[in-house]
């Protein structure tokens, strides 16, 4: 019994020094309430960090050499620009685009198909993906153990001195959390700092008309799973959300993704078939392949005329959010890595 | 906050305390496998068991007809390769006779789509999917001469939190010795209605995963 109390002291103290620096996340109110529940990982300064390290920390992959922003690199908005399909260890090439990483805290399902139900798991997918990190979460434990820094990162963020695969995936969740892009200069049209060019207006009229449906504001996606008329490419055969579900009506979906920075995105789809916005305009007012699963609101065809589609791009471009980009905050966190290169 | 850790500091020593031993439930091999690596005869068949682990879940007491305890700890993952995990004390909140248990084989729906989880819950088990959210209930690998896959290899990993192909079963069991409950999986039982011929290998939550989830629910027996 005497021991017993005696741990329950310790842990007490433990406790005490345990960070309770709570981070909230901000937002600005025309946003929606988050679909990530908060309650059961609330976000903290010294777990956001640690976050940050693992995202950054090639460690994380089999031979050192891949890290989670070798395909989600902050300047390109967390995507990965100039590759269609995603690159991983050994210069594999993985079949699909990397898609970018932000406003993750108003999403419930992840990948382009919705395989992964909820973001504190997404993590696990990567790690674990044979072209792309090709490591276990086991394995990414004990090697964290063996290094210097991280079992005190993971003692003060956790308050505890050990390394789990929920702390790993929960600090990544946390950093990832914080990715929120609302600073665009539509986001400053809308908080009423700035005026939209008449072009831009033109173009956000054409917008809402055409595009809000499924790309809807302020987050330029609802978040769904649709077939957006692609031809499928026959080279990767890939079915998106069927082939998880296996439902012939979930053949040829793909989630839809935010229209936000998407000149930092590029090249865009799935399967990053096109480079430029002018041809994903002309893929909606005619390239749309029909099918029995083809999204509804492209049954009829999209009538854009050239100055059209001119206009709409002047307003997409003002979804571009330098200030995201190139946010401190998330970028390599470079006192935390130094340390770690003797590894 | 003070005043918790206030809280914490006079409750901790009693939660502790509450943890006294009521007994054990057991988990054990119906053949006569002495270690995983021994063969044992099946019906036409014979295997070599290289991984056997599964999650039990919301353990329940019942004296008759109802459900007089229920077990603290919450999930469990029980691992062939490790005697500790083979043998779970029964830690419960009272004192009360019981005649029969009842357990979930595998993990619920809603514990499935909650995000991750720490101790046996953990994704570095091995017990969750990579390429896709959710629990593996059951695993089941090894080697027999009649499986045609690469090294002989079988592998059954059988999982899925959403319907059609839920595969979380319900088990029931009647109990004579409520302070040492042996439980027993009957592998020749479960491989009865398996082909490893054909049927090697199942990695998803799909119709053959059900099929394997309801004979594996037949396969579990207590010791009077």
């Amino acid at each position: 019994m005497k021991f017993k109390i005696i741990i329950a002291t310790l842990s007490f103290f433990w406790m005490a020094f345990y960070s309770l620096e709570f981070y909230a996340l901000e937002y600005p109110d025309y946003f929606p309430e988050p679909a990530y529940d908060f309650n059961k990982n609330p976000l903290n300064k010294d777990k956001i960090e640690l976050g940050r390290a693992l995202f950054y920390d090639p460690i994380l992959s089999k031979d050192g050499m891949i890290s989670c922003a070798s395909c989600h690199s902050p300047y390109n908005a967390f995507a990965h620009t100039d590759h269609d399909l995603s690159h991983g260890i050994d210069d594999q090439i993985g079949t699909r685009n990397a898609p970018a990483l932000f406003n993750l805290a108003w999403q419930s399902s992840f990948m382009w198909d919705g395989a992964i139900n909820h973001l504190d798991i997404q993590a696990l997918a990567p790690i674990s993906h044979p072209k792309e990190m090709n490591e276990s979460l086991a394995n990414v434990v004990a090697k964290l153990q063996k290094t210097e820094h991280y079992p005190s990162l993971f003692a003060k963020a956790f308050g505890e001195p050990k390394i789990t695969g929920e702390y790993i995936l929960k600090a990544l969740s946390q950093f990832q959390l914080t990715l929120v892009s609302a600073d665009a200069k539509y986001d400053q049209m809308k908080r009423g700092e700035l005026e939209f060019s008449e072009q831009e207006q033109k173009g956000y009229a054409l917008f809402l008309e055409n595009c809000n449906s499924c790309h809807s504001e302020p987050l330029f996606s609802n978040y769904s799973f649709a077939n957006n008329g692609l031809p499928i490419d026959t080279t990767l055969n890939d079915f998106g959300k069927g082939e998880i579900s296996g439902k012939e009506t979930d053949k040829m979906l793909f989630k839809v993704p935010s229209l936000r920075n998407l000149s930092y995105t590029f090249p865009y789809m799935h399967d990053g078939r096109f480079k430029k916005l002018s041809q994903v305009l002309n893929h909606y007012t005619s390239g749309i392949v029909q099918s029995p699963n083809l999204a509804k609101e492209l049954a009829a065809p999209m009538n854009l005329s050239s100055n059209d589609k001119v206009d709409l791009i002047a307003f997409l471009l003002t979804l571009n959010d330098r200030n995201f980009v190139f946010d401190p905050r998330h970028q390599f966190p470079k006192e935390l890595l130094i340390t770690n290169k003797q590894n | 906050m003070k005043q918790t850790y206030l809280l914490l500091i006079f409750l901790f020593p009693y939660f502790l305390a509450a943890q006294d031993n009521q007994g054990f439930m057991q988990f054990k091999l119906a053949s006569n496998l002495v270690d995983k690596a021994d063969w044992i005869a099946t019906v036409g068949d014979s295997i070599q068991i290289e991984t056997l682990k599964f999650y039990i879940s919301n353990v329940q007491f019942f004296q008759n007809d109802s459900c007089v305890d229920t077990l603290d700890k919450q999930y469990i993952l029980v691992d062939f390769e490790s005697l500790a995990t083979q043998k779970i004390a029964l830690t419960r909140k009272n004192n009360k006779a019981f005649n029969r248990i009842k357990f979930n084989l595998g993990i619920d729906s809603l514990t499935n789509v909650s995000g991750a989880f720490g101790g046996d819950l953990d994704p570095t088990t091995g017990m969750y999917w990579t390429w896709q959210s959710g629990y593996i209930n059951f695993k089941l690998e090894g080697y027999s001469p009649s499986c045609p896959a690469r090294h002989h290899f079988f592998q059954f990993h059988i999982g899925g939190y959403q319907y059609p192909y839920y595969s979380l079963q319900t088990i029931e069991l009647e109990v004579s010795n409520p302070n040492d409950i042996i439980i027993e999986l009957e592998l020749e039982k479960l491989l009865e209605g398996i082909n490893l011929g054909t049927d090697y290998e199942i990695m998803s939550p799909n119709q053959s995963a059900m099929d394997f989830a309801k004979q594996l629910k037949t396969a579990f027996r207590t010791i009077p």
